[in-house]
């Protein structure tokens, strides 16, 4: 997909200008200075990479090189802008007077478009990018407010103006973006007050038990069939057989969880020692350690919080599987059990925290067919 | 004249508005904004970063910042802050575990000035969903009475499946910012 910016290129010097102060407090000329920035850095992308694929020796990830170069465009197409609009404040700062205010207007719609560039874009560009290119933005917004504030002066009569310079506090909680999770409220969810919370369908607190579970289609059909909850388990084993909507699943330890069809979402907060065998549209996974998840999914899994998880396609068999299966839409593989986004790395290189299960490790298929129906 | 008359002139003339989707992960907030845009909302990947849509809603032409809700992407919230006409908040009315967590990053998102003159609209979704509670319930674990006077709010149970609520939702926030920004010249 190509955006248009909406900006033209401008090929005259650039002049020095406003939003490069913060990068390079000394620079006697910025924009060579950007450049130059940009090009260390598109170096540093390309050793990452590189060092991506020697370490994968052999098994090549096709998507790396791909994202690598369309972050090399997304970045050179940026700073085109970025450079023209600076260059464009610039000229207006040094004449500033009211025949600028179209210009004005003009830049503030080509700023918006240059953030919405980075928006669209956010999806493969590293977090450091992402990050780096709106606090472009942010600075181009405050160049954009400051000379604006020239050509068109204040009313004699104004109230007081609030101040414009939060710049660094700002960029300071921005770099904040990495800082641990803010530590857990301790909540007592288990009562809302008004309504137990133990009372919605689920298992819970159980040890060294075998659960089982069959939901029916005229439950779901009849809208019966809503959530259900895995809670506070250890040692056991779980099988859920037939379709339901959602699965929220906490603090599960050396358990094993066999599911049919999620028409919704999976969520999974807390996990240890445990093999998950799923079939869902979405999956997500926080706080997981050491668990095996073999899956079905629609969109792409992800992970948060979590190390030494490792991932495998869907491998479950009951009496009336492909039915239930085929009707919640997941009745093809679509490879991405394999596509696991890491919320906690950078993408352009391997999160340490998954892996591919190796397939000599991988166990069979599991059948739960001739287990009795209970509740 | 400051750049924020200048912005409001700007917008004045296209009739925009920019809308800030936040709330949990898996709370159903891409599903909505493909919803309410009619496109096919089977296949939707937790979001990781943001989207923007552009829809025509009404006369207004209504910009839709809708952001990841992943707990380590929560921190980025802020960057979208800025000239934020109406705030959408949306709440998962099934994910009762984790309702603390949800009234926890909504009081924290009032307390921000750059968003103290945007309206709220609440969307207690997922309501297809039998054990999820009602709107009047989760306007009690969010304690919403309790906001602050100045504040345009409104709670609106929906689901982004049967499409239920969206619009009642969407037409009370469009009105309430019109009201302020169109409408009072
Ligand atoms: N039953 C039901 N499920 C819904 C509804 N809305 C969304 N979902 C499901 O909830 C899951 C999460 O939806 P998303 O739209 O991805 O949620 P999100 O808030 O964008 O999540 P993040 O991008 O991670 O912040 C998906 O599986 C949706 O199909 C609803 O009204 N009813
Ligand atoms: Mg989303």
């Amino acid at each position: 997909m190509t955006i248009s910016t909406g900006v033209t290129r401008e090929n005259s010097p650039f002049g020095r200008h406003k939003m490069e102060e913060n990068d390079q407090p000394s620079a006697q000329d910025p924009a060579a200075d950007a450049e130059n920035l940009e090009r260390k850095h598109a170096a540093m992308l390309e050793r990452l990479s590189n060092r991506h694929q020697s370490r994968l020796s052999g098994k090549t990830d096709p998507n790396s090189a791909t994202s690598f170069e369309s972050t090399q465009l997304f970045l050179s197409q940026f700073s085109q802008s970025k450079l023209s609009i600076g260059s464009q404040l610039s000229r207006i700062r040094k004449q500033p007077d009211p025949t600028h205010k179209a210009d004005l207007e003009a830049i503030s719609l080509d700023i918006s478009a240059l953030e919405k560039l980075v928006a669209e874009n956010s999806y493969f560009l590293p977090p450091y990018e992402v990050r780096t290119c709106l606090n472009t933005v942010v600075h181009l917004r405050q160049s954009l407010d400051e000379v604006t504030s020239l050509v068109i002066p204040k009313k004699k009569f104004s109230f007081k103006n609030k101040p414009t310079k939060k710049n660094s506090t700002a960029v300071a909680e921005k770099d904040a973006v990495l800082r641990e999770p803010e530590k857990e409220l301790n909540v007592g969810s288990e009562k809302l007050g008004f309504r137990d919370l133990s009372t919605a369908p689920g298992f819970r607190d159980r040890k060294n038990d075998v659960l089982v579970k069959e939901f029916s289609i005229n439950e779901l059909e009849g809208g019966q069939n809503g959530e259900f909850t895995l809670s506070n388990l250890r040692d056991c084993e779980v099988r859920l057989k037939g379709r339901l909507r959602a699965l929220f699943m906490d603090k599960l330890i050396n358990c094993k969880v066999y599911v049919g069809a999620v028409t919704g979402s999976v969520l999974i907060e807390g996990a240890e020692g445990c093999v998950f065998v799923l079939a869902s549209h979405q999956i997500r996974i926080h706080n997981a350690k050491n668990c095996d998840f073999y899956l079905r999914v629609r969109s792409r899994p992800i992970i948060e919080d979590s190390n030494g998880v490792r991932f495998a396609p869907y491998c479950l068999s009951y009496q009336g599987i492909e039915k239930d299966l085929a009707e919640a839409n997941l009745g093809e593989e679509t490879g991405n059990w394999a596509n696991v986004d890491d919320f906690r790395w950078l993408r352009a290189v391997q999160s340490p925290n998954w892996s591919v299960l190796p397939e000599c490790e991988r166990m069979g298929m599991v059948d739960v067919s001739n287990v009795g129906i209970s509740d | 004249m400051g750049l924020l008359s200048i912005i409001r002139k700007i917008k004045r003339k296209e009739k925009e508005m920019r809308i800030l989707m936040v709330g949990l992960d898996n709370s159903g907030k891409t599903t909505i904004v493909m919803k309410i845009n009619g496109e096919d909302t089977s296949i939707i990947s937790p979001t990781l970063g943001f989207n923007i849509k552009t829809i025509s809603y009404q006369k207004y032409t209504l910009n839709i910042w809708d952001v990841g809700g992943q707990k380590t992407i929560r921190s980025y919230w802020r960057n979208y802050f800025e000239q934020t006409d109406g705030l959408v908040w949306v709440v998962d009315s099934s994910d009762l575990r984790r309702l603390n967590d949800c009234k926890y990053e909504l009081d924290n998102l009032l307390k921000e000035e750059r968003l103290s003159g945007a309206s709220l609209l609440i969307f207690a979704n997922k309501q297809d969903i039998q054990g999820s509670l009602s709107p009047g319930e989760i306007a009690k674990v969010l304690n919403l009475e309790a906001m602050d006077k100045s504040r345009h709010w409104k709670i609106v149970g929906c689901s982004a499946y049967t499409g239920e609520g969206l619009l009642e939702g969407f037409d009370w926030l469009v009105q309430d910012i019109a009201s302020r920004i169109y409408m009072l010249d």
